[in-house]
């Protein structure tokens, strides 16, 4: 235990956690130049494609020193995205030191910070990394300046390293050994470890990724979930290489993993304590919190010969991510479907890219929403996360929505733009302070509701890129919020109703309005389009009948041609959507679901 | 129909001709201005070839089990035939078969190519009906049509064929350069000389005819749809004044001077198709034979039936045809051959696109102008 290090990587999004840890295994031999390929701990193609990271994957590396001193290092790679906040901090807490990774070009990054903060508050040891300084661009000075301001750091703490060429690699592994402590407690204690990720593996079940804190399992031991009151026998444990290792048995201060055979992974929640079950300890490891959906959208396919497809495909996805829900829904639009529920803007677009890509399926997704806390006249809160299900104005006394804090971080020249796009958000500002004489961060309350619009898309938009946000929940807030529908021929489209503020309503109504009005093709009879707040109609307009459309000419020859062209129009017509009497293509929806405000 | 004499109604017999003595800018039939007498001649050998043909391998056909009630030679223009030649085609198909005594023949012909001694041919040779291409009156309107004829040719063959014939139909068209008062009073003028019947048909822009790249360069201008509409509908009104029954979306006549040939089509009787192009629709089946003059030629020469394409009618087929042809017509459709839910009738109705009566949908002149959005309406109920 004395020669084992456990740590993890904070980096922001590119600044190259990847291809660092990639070096670390390289070095320590762990990968031999067979295996040699990019970024191997980044198992999905959604991952290295984005170049981030979604899942952490840990691995254990043996280290010899130049000296000759056998050293165990344990890589915990963490998320890299602000969706995954509890995820990164149950990381942490399996870790004793961090590496804080900053690119050479970029500087420190708002998320990096707000991860920084986090690992301090788990106590762990920072070693400070710079890295690509091979670039042309490397500001190296002015980011050393960043760290000294940021950590009270002395300058030669700072690592300065080029993954990409292996410069620094070696004082960097020797300073992980250096600096970071080595793990505590006790082999012989009831066994104690933290759940900080799970798998499904369809060989051996759900698979909990764990570091040991006390005591020892072996095969076959009994153990328990401490919030989670399920028992199971351990079917296989181990360490991980670049894939696992069985081994006989796993002892405090260890990072592996613990194969349960449960059918999925809700019962291995990630922040729960595994102990014995004949020998538990005496309390459980602190910091569990069951991760809550933030973001909710209607998932429908295209096709609704695809249902069960999608349910099988989320089925799936579910036994892999306990943080996704779901449940059926039905849209009088759109048809059959479901409300899933995710942590973020960022694992709402990774579960539907991964639908799309993995399982092939064609979605429709309606606008991201959040969670409202509805307050009736007799003083009873509801939670609706469906705006379409939201009771009329009159039965309603109050309606609470989500509020973020969200930091921002960036370059002087942006901040009069970043502050009007989030006031016009209905952001608060509470805080603003320059971090250095070129960059600056800023600190708001914003709705959740407005944010996961495209507030983020905004704000690189306006700030070029440079701009970098991190946000948490902070409360459920009242404000004065309406249902708005959309109406087509006076029937409401259910996928179309959302929840505005009351002074948004009419511009965001009439926008919808016009939308729709370009995108609905002529029918038979008038197509009357109204966006309304309860009785009250905002907006409307309408879709004039067609004009002549007629084949004037049908004799003998032009019977058989004339059914094979109807015929082929009908293949068209199974993309429309029927909303009472009108016909609305597929297009109209996603467009309108695309509408900037 | 008259024509069921031994049990099954009468057949239709279909000859395409597919010359022209000038293209017309709007038209994309298979026809050609490039042919001489021999070609002619040899043509006319060719289709009585591909009926003996059709003969052989048809029991039916051979044992004239469906006599024939109506007959239509259509183009290109069958006027392009020299006057003899059109009777020998005549007599080699019409004549072999068997024929119900009240049969109906027509013959399309080109104002500019009907001669007193063609007509007079042409009636001994059996035909009763003239279906002639007029168009307009409009000398300027002609122009933009591409037509060769000039209005007092055309009033000219509007003449003698009411003279000769009993039958007189006339074609003409709502396009570019059109206006109300006028088109109304060519209409009257043709109904006073004699015609019984009048096709109304509204141009179509094909891509590739002389007319689209007009069109496109700017140097025509197609009227709006709005104008169109308008004009159609003023038409159908005129005409329903001056005693015309609106029988089908293009077609008006006199009552009893109805085309049963073209009615037929509609009504799914089988029909013969011979010619380059033809297409038939015989032993529950529709066939279109191959266009270009010398593969037809080249393939009933050596004995094949000249088809390029046979679309076999499964139930469905069979089904969505009988939708969109009754609706087509004043007949109109049974509604219990309405898919369920495809319409909403009653606002259909208030809309006065169409009217309920007793069973049965009658598309009104709106609705007709419509028609291909209903149908398509009516094709995805249909599944």
């Amino acid at each position: 235990m004395e020669n084992t290090r456990n740590f993890c990587i904070i980096a922001h999004i590119d600044h190259g956690k990847s291809t660092l840890a990639d070096r670390l295994l390289e070095y320590t031999g762990t990968l031999s130049g067979k295996d040699l390929k990019e970024q191997v701990l980044d198992s999905m193609d959604l991952e290295k494609e984005r170049g981030i990271t979604i899942k952490s994957h840990p691995i254990r590396m043996d280290y010899r020193r130049p000296g000759g001193e056998a050293f165990v290092l344990n890589l915990i790679d963490t998320p890299g995205h602000v969706d995954f906040h509890y995820e990164v901090s149950r990381s942490l807490a399996a870790c004793e030191g961090a590496l804080l990774v900053v690119d050479a070009v970029q500087g420190v990054q708002a998320q990096t910070i707000n991860n920084l903060y986090l690992a301090l508050e788990h106590n762990l040891e920072i070693i400070p990394v710079i890295n690509k300084i091979d670039l042309a661009a490397a500001r190296t000075e002015y980011v050393t300046e960043q760290f000294v301001d940021l950590l009270g750091c002395d300058p030669d703490e700072i690592l300065l390293v080029s993954a990409k060429q292996g410069t620094g690699v070696r004082e960097l592994l020797e300073a992980i050994c250096n600096r970071v402590a080595p793990p505590q407690g006790d082999p012989e204690a009831p066994a104690k470890a933290l759940i900080f990720d799970s798998v499904f593996d369809p060989y051996i079940g759900a698979v909990a990724y764990v570091r040991m804190f006390a005591g020892r399992f072996k095969h076959r031991d009994w153990i328990r979930l401490y919030r989670g009151g399920a028992t199971f026998e351990v079917q296989e444990l181990g360490w991980f290489r670049l894939a696992r290792v069985a081994q006989k048995t796993l002892s405090a201060g260890e990072v592996g993993y613990l194969a349960t055979g449960a059918k999925d992974v809700r019962n291995i929640r990630v922040g729960d304590t595994i102990t014995l079950r004949d020998r538990p300890c005496a309390e459980a490891l602190p910091g569990y919190a069951v991760a809550k959906p933030m973001v909710f959208s209607g998932l429908y396919p295209t096709n609704n010969d695809d249902y069960d497809d999608l349910l099988d495909a989320l089925q799936k996805l579910q036994l892999n991510d306990a943080s996704l829900t779901w449940e059926k829904e039905t849209s009088a639009a759109l048809g059959f479907g479901f409300r899933c529920g995710f942590l973020g803007l960022l694992h709402m677009e990774i579960v539907q890219e991964r639908l799309e890509r993995e399982y092939d399926l064609d979605l429709i997704c309606t606008l991201p929403n959040v969670e409202y806390e509805v307050v009736d006249k007799l003083g009873n809160v509801s939670l609706v996360e469906n705006p379409a299900l939201l009771p009329t104005e009159r039965e309603i006394k109050e309606i609470r929505e989500p509020i973020v804090h969200a930091a921002v971080l960036t370059p002087k020249e942006y901040v009069g733009a970043i502050i009007q796009i989030t006031l016009e958000r209905r952001g608060v500002q509470t805080k603003m302070v320059y971090l250095d004489p070129e960059r600056v961060s800023l600190e708001f309350d914003l709705p959740l509701s407005e944010l996961v619009v495209d507030y983020y898309d905004k704000l690189k938009s306006v700030s070029r890129g440079y701009a970098s946000l991190d946000y948490e929940y902070r409360r459920h807030q009242a404000d004065d919020l309406v249902r708005l529908d959309l109406l087509i021929n006076g029937d409401p489209v259910d996928a179309l109703t959302c929840i505005v503020h009351r002074d948004n309503a009419y511009s965001w109504g009439l926008k919808l309005c016009q939308k729709l009005k370009e995108l609905i093709p002529r029918q038979m009879f008038q197509v009357a389009i109204q966006a309304a707040v309860g009785t009250r109609v905002l907006a409307r307009t309408s879709v004039k009948p067609f004009r002549k459309n007629v084949t004037a000419k049908c004799y003998g020859g032009d019977i058989t041609r004339k059914r094979k062209l109807l015929e082929k129009q009908k293949e068209g017509k199974k993309r429309m959507k029927q909303v009472g009497s009108v016909e609305i293509p597929q297009e109209a929806f996603l467009a309108v679901l695309r509408v900037e405000r | 129909m008259e024509a069921a004499a031994r049990g099954r109604p009468g057949g239709g017999l279909y000859l395409h001709v597919p010359f022209c003595g000038a293209t017309c800018s709007y038209c994309h039939f298979a026809r050609t201005a490039a042919h001489d007498a021999p070609l002619r001649r040899r043509l006319v050998a060719g289709m009585i070839q591909e009926l003996a043909l059709r003969r052989e391998r048809c029991a039916a056909l051979a044992a004239g089990r469906r006599p024939l009630a109506t007959a239509y030679v259509g183009g290109g223009t069958p006027s392009q035939l020299e006057p003899e030649l059109l009777a020998e085609l005549l007599a080699g198909t019409v004549a072999t078969l068997s024929v119900a005594p009240d049969l109906e023949l027509t013959v399309e012909a080109n104002p500019e190519t009907l001669t007193a001694d063609a007509a007079a041919v042409w009636r001994n040779a059996g035909v009763n009906r003239v279906s002639l291409g007029i168009q307009s009156l409009d000398h300027r309107v002609l122009q933009l049509l591409g037509r060769r004829c000039d209005p007092a040719t055309a009033r000219r063959a509007l003449a003698l064929a009411c003279r000769v014939f009993a039958r007189v139909s006339a074609d003409w068209i709502l396009g570019p350069g059109l206006r109300r008062d006028r088109l109304l009073a060519e209409l009257d003028e043709a109904l006073d000389l004699g015609i019984e019947h009048l096709s109304l048909y509204i141009l179509e822009l094909h891509t590739g005819t002389p007319l689209a790249a007009a069109v496109a360069a700017g140097r025509v201008r197609m009227p709006a749809d709005q104008q169109t509409e308008r004009l159609y509908l003023d038409c159908c009104e005129h005409l329903a004044q001056r005693g015309l029954v609106h029988y089908e979306v293009s077609n008006f006549a006199r009552p009893g001077g109805e085309s049963r040939h073209n009615r037929a089509y509609w009504a799914g009787v089988p029909y013969l198709g011979l010619g380059p192009a033809a297409s038939g629709y015989w032993g529950r089946r529709r066939y279109t034979n191959l266009t270009e003059i010398a593969d037809y030629l080249a393939a009933v020469e050596v004995g094949r039936v000249p088809e390029a394409d046979i679309d076999p009618l499964d139930r469905r087929a069979r089904r969505l045809e009988r939708v969109i042809l009754s609706l087509r017509t004043a007949a109109g459709l049974a509604r219990e051959q309405l898919p369920p839910h495809a319409l909403d009738l009653a606002r259909g109705e208030r809309a006065g696109l169409w009217t309920l009566v007793g069973d049965r949908l009658r598309l009104t002149d709106r609705g007709w102008l419509q028609l291909d959005a209903l149908e398509g309406q009516l094709a995805a109920a249909l599944g």
